[in-house]
């Protein structure tokens, strides 16, 4: 007896508002744990700058994390969430493939910027499916937060100072063999 | 009446002198007596000489004897093949083929004068009473019964049990041949009686096997649940037991893909938490140097069984050689101390496998045994061995409160050096087993420090063997000034050498270790003290034993190395000649 | 006992921080892997989960489960002892495509071939990236690497190929530049009961090629799905795997409709049979008593 995959996932057409604030709360939770993790491989891979951006990265999805929290108890008390973090993969976190060894905090911020355009796409995208009228307001508040957190993220990359003429190229030590 | 002769036999292989062999000692130790064949092949698979040794006594046996009291050549070529393994002296009674003619020349020029010389037309003799020549060894087991007294009914048990499976009509040709042989032998008496002495113990009361079988047997007897193998002379038959009996005691046996592969599954059993073992030989023990390696750094109990042969690389595969020591004891990269034991028997082959189990379990490491062609596959009737004083040791698991207290780690630096170790299914006791070094926790690390303090554990938690008087063995006065150092199969040796010394009127003693390494410095030094002159024997070309106690602690001067090359067995007359011609010289 | 109803994704993932570069492919194996290990639902402690040597041989000390990370190329062999030793564990093999089909090539075809169940994750991502960059045995012919600084003039192994033809039951193909894809992948190898085997196209960031990156994979993967490939169609399946190097399927090739027994389950058969011959403990050496 062999069962097919039980991968978890998510009916938007039947979403409850609860669901979905459960959902944005997992979201931004992912985005925090992700950036942490680009961030510890980053300071083990002493990239101090990138490292540190993510790290307020961490910070930003923590607060956006907890005051969609605040509205989901106001709204809901402890009942019990229907969804699972399992059920989600890099909606607003960025993909293991941007960090590398040595970017820069200009990359790094670049990175941000793809994600906030990412999580915009998956709101623009799940919303052409969303019935419930309370969800789909939501959803439409959390696809606009996203347009303002590019901005912001733009707004930072423009007070950058302008990059090293010589950025990208390699004069570090090589990889290490192990 | 004689308490002890040796017979050999040498033909070509399709004669069956082995076979013939097999069946004479089955019948003696169905009588009662104490026994032991070795055999011996050429290289070839099939249609090579073949030839066998058997000694049969009223007393226990410790090795395979020195001259020959009689042999049965079936033709010269073949015989003179065996040169040292079949020893002879100008006390031996020669048998032969009359078709054969006369032993050669050479024999005189080797200084050797038969006592005895008794042509029999052998092949006439069968085709006469059976009608065909397949019988041809019933009627030599015949001549054996005729002059030395074997009883004829236990050898023809003895024959039905070997060839009871080819059919009536052997059986049948077997029982006139032998009936034909018997009566040849009463009409022709010996010019020198030789009868044999009826056996002292009772019918039915001994053990027949080899050193393999009680290898397989301790495994067994110690709980061993994995088998990973491959085969490889002369150790293949271990794997084949088990294969057998292992299913019977929730165990597996796995017939792996390579060596690498067969030790590499039984560490794997060991991580998973059974009793597991391997057995190989030399070629199979370069191969499986890395995975020893990576045991000993994640403190995983492995038995690994190494049935030596000639050696280096393919070497001699069908004989006897104790030079692989060096091997066993240094073998792989890093820091390694790796127990290594050798049994000096058949009957040591069960128990020492058994301690082999205690100690990779109590101090989680690899345990190498050294046996060697000669114990492996020499069979041997003994006494039935007392196992219910044989202690067995399993691993020390973390208990459910201990994984409960605090994070459990695995490799947790305590005073002992050994740690308690948990395995996959137990609850809160999950870790990384890894050849990397690691932390307490087990964790990765490149860390000097941490790595010096894992060796100094590894090491540390081996020395209370040193101390163990069950891994040595002393004969003889201990305030002798002379001595012998032996181990493994030529203990056995040793052992009789010290009765024929004692019988000399020397006084002479003898130190048996069965752990090999770590070297046990207080154990040589206590021996060596008395000693003006001793002897180191073994069967290497370098004398591997003797310069491994001359890495560790100041060997005295009179005691030297007496070894050679594998192939060449030592007999006990000669250990004794020796080390007087020793005690001759300054010390 | 209190048994947890739900082991979530962190649940799985240990404290140690991974040493991979930024950017590699393995990290989103490891992430699939907390998910998949979560969907089947086994606790950590029944996982046992056993690697050889490479970059993502590391990949079990990133576990709370039983890790074994062992030597060059042996990981195969060494699960095969664990799986039979106790055979209620969950067990997990993972390596990269040096460690299981250049160092360990020889084990492949015999831990298929016994058909233990066992679920063999190969990163594969045709470079040596622990040593710096050599030639592995997925490397395309003609490739630039230190060890054939003016090209490879070997052509490459064809993993999926070589696991059919072995007669694998289970084979696949996966990459972490589709998450949901791959973690479902590995999910249904672990529940395959007999060997599966997924190779995960895993890019090095540090010395893959361009065309190798994740950013490539999104462009140029297809899913076995859109193909109407029938898994349960062996040939179909070998002649989909011949693609290997240059397209890049993912999903099933190959899934046996009728998996045969495992040799663990023959072996419990046959144990169930003997113990009946069993001596008692002490009774041992009177077989071989000479009557």
């Amino acid at each position: 007896m062999t069962r097919q995959p039980q991968t978890p996932s998510i009916d938007f057409t039947a979403l409850t508002l609860k669901d979905a604030l459960d959902l944005a709360i997992l979201i931004e939770e992912e985005a925090r744990d992700r950036y942490e993790e680009l961030s510890a491989q980053l300071v083990l891979h002493r990239t101090p700058g990138a490292a540190a951006f993510f790290s307020k990265m961490v910070r930003i999805e923590e607060l956006h994390r907890k005051q969609l929290l605040e509205e989901r108890t106001k709204a809901f008390g402890d009942q019990p969430s229907a969804v699972r973090r399992e059920m989600i993969f890099d909606i607003e976190a960025p993909d293991y493939d941007e960090a590398r060894a040595e970017m820069t905090t200009r990359q790094a911020l670049e990175t941000a910027l793809r994600s906030e355009e990412k999580a915009h796409r998956f709101f623009v995208e799940v919303l052409s499916h969303v019935q419930n009228p309370e969800v789909k307001k939501l959803f439409e508040e959390l696809r606009d937060e996203e347009v303002e957190h590019q901005q912001l993220v733009k707004a930072e990359l423009a007070k950058l100072p302008p990059g090293d003429p010589l950025q990208g190229v390699d004069v570090g030590d090589g990889p290490a063999p192990q | 009446m004689l308490d002890d002769l040796i017979l050999g036999m040498a033909g070509a292989g399709g004669d069956g002198v082995v076979s013939a062999g097999e069946s004479l000692l089955a019948a003696a130790s169905s009588e009662g007596y104490h026994a032991l064949m070795t055999k011996s092949f050429g290289s070839q698979i099939r249609g090579g000489e073949s030839s066998c040794r058997v000694r049969l006594s009223t007393k226990k046996v410790l090795n395979p004897g020195g001259a020959l009291d009689v042999v049965v050549a079936l033709n010269w070529d073949d015989f003179f093949k065996f040169g040292a393994e079949l020893p002879l002296s100008i006390d031996t009674i020669f048998i032969y083929e009359e078709k054969a003619g006369p032993p050669p020349e050479t024999l005189k020029a080797r200084g050797v004068v038969p006592k005895e010389l008794i042509p029999v037309s052998i092949s006439e003799l069968t085709k006469k009473s059976s009608g065909t020549e397949k019988s041809k060894t019933s009627v030599v087991l015949g001549l054996l019964s005729g002059w030395f007294g074997i009883p004829a009914e236990a050898i023809s048990r003895g024959i039905k049990k070997k060839f009871g499976s080819k059919g009536e009509g052997l059986l049948e040709a077997n029982e006139k041949a032998l009936a034909a042989g018997i009566e040849y032998a009463k009409a022709h008496p010996l010019a020198s009686p030789h009868e044999l002495a009826r056996p002292k113990a009772a019918p039915g009361s001994k053990m027949l096997c080899d050193g393999n079988d009680m290898c397989a047997a301790g495994a067994l007897f110690a709980g061993v649940k994995f088998f990973g193998g491959y085969p490889i002379t002369p150790s293949t038959e271990v794997m084949q037991t088990l294969s057998k009996e292992i299913w019977k005691y929730g165990g597996t046996v796995l017939q792996c893909e390579d060596e690498i592969a067969g030790i590499g599954a039984t560490v794997g059993a060991s991580f998973a938490g059974r009793k597991s073992m391997t057995a190989t030989s030399g070629p199979g023990m370069d191969l499986k140097t890395e995975i020893l390696g990576l045991a000993t750094i994640a403190e995983l109990p492995l038995v690994v069984l190494n049935v030596q042969r000639g050696g280096p690389s393919t070497g001699l595969p069908t004989k006897p050689e104790q030079a692989d020591l060096f091997q066993a004891a240094f073998s792989g990269h890093g820091d390694v101390l790796r127990p290594v034991l050798a049994p000096t028997d058949v009957e040591d082959s069960f128990k020492t496998t058994v301690t082999a189990f205690n100690i990779a379990e109590q101090y989680q490491t690899p345990v190498i045994i050294l046996s060697d062609q000669e114990i492996a596959q020499r069979k041997e009737a003994l006494d039935l061995i007392d196992t219910t004083k044989l202690e067995v040791i399993d691993r020390r698991v973390p208990t459910a409160a201990e994984l409960a207290d605090k994070p459990y780690a695995r490799f947790a630096l305590t005073e002992s050096g050994i740690s308690p170790i948990s395995h996959p299914g137990m609850e809160k006791g999950t870790y990384l087993a890894a050849g990397i070094e690691h932390n307490e926790k087990g964790d990765p690390t490149s860390s000097g420090g941490l790595h010096a303090k894992m060796n100094e554990k590894r090491f540390k938690k081996l020395e209370p063997l040193k101390q163990r008087s069950d891994l040595f063995e002393l004969r003889g006065n201990a305030d002798a000034k002379l001595g012998f150092i032996a181990w493994g199969s030529t203990a056995g040796v040793a052992r009789e050498a010290v009765e024929l010394a004692k019988a000399d009127g020397h006084d002479v003693k003898l130190l048996i270790p069965y752990l090999l390494h770590p070297i046990a410095e207080q154990v040589y030094a206590d021996f060596f003290r008395s000693l003006t002159h001793g002897l180191v024997v073994e069967l290497s070309h370098q004398g591997q034993l003797y310069r491994m106690l001359r890495m560790f602690i100041d060997v005295p001067k009179g005691v030297r190395s007496f070894a050679r090359s594998g192939a060449n067995p030592f007999q006990p007359r000669e250990l004794v000649k020796r080390l007087i011609e020793l005690k001759g010289q300054p010390s | 006992m209190t048994a947890p109803a739900v082991f979530e994704a962190k649940h799985y993932k240990s404290e140690l921080k991974p040493i991979w570069c930024p950017g590699c492919g393995d990290f989103g194996v490891l992430q699939g892997l907390y998910r998949a290990l979560s969907a089947v639902g086994r606790p950590p402690h029944e996982v046992a989960f056993i690697s050889g040597i490479g970059c993502s041989s590391r990949i079990p000390g990133y576990t709370t489960a039983y890790g074994f990370n062992t030597v060059h190329g042996r990981s195969l062999p060494i699960a095969q002892g664990v799986k039979l030793a106790n055979p209620d564990l969950l067990v997990v093999v993972a390596g990269g495509d040096g460690d299981g089909f250049s160092i360990g090539g020889g084990h492949v075809a015999h831990a298929v071939r016994r058909n233990i169940d066992l679920t063999y994750l190969v990163m594969d991502n045709q470079v040596y990236g622990l040593t710096k960059g050599q030639l592995s045995p997925t490397s395309p012919k003609g490739l630039e690497t230190v060890t054939s600084p003016l090209g490879s003039l070997e052509d490459p192994i064809n993993p999926l190929l070589y696991m059919l033809a072995y007669g694998a039951g289970f084979v696949a193909q996966a990459t972490p530049a589709d998450m949901p894809g791959m973690t479902a992948l590995i999910e249904e190898a672990i529940r395959y009961p007999g060997f599966s085997f997924v190779n995960i196209q895993s890019p090095c960031v540090t010395f893959g090629e361009e065309d190798q990156q994740l950013k490539a994979h999104k462009t140029k993967m297809k899913t076995l799905a859109s193909l109407k490939h029938d898994s349960s169609n062996q040939l179909a399946a070998l002649d989909l795997a011949r693609a290997y190097g240059t397209e890049l399927y993912t999903g099933v090739f190959y899934r046996n409709p009728n998996p045969p027994p495992t040799y663990e389950a023959l072996v419990k058969l046959r144990q169930a049979e003997q113990s009946k011959k069993a001596r008692p403990h002490h009774q041992l050496l009177e077989a071989y008593l000479q009557k």
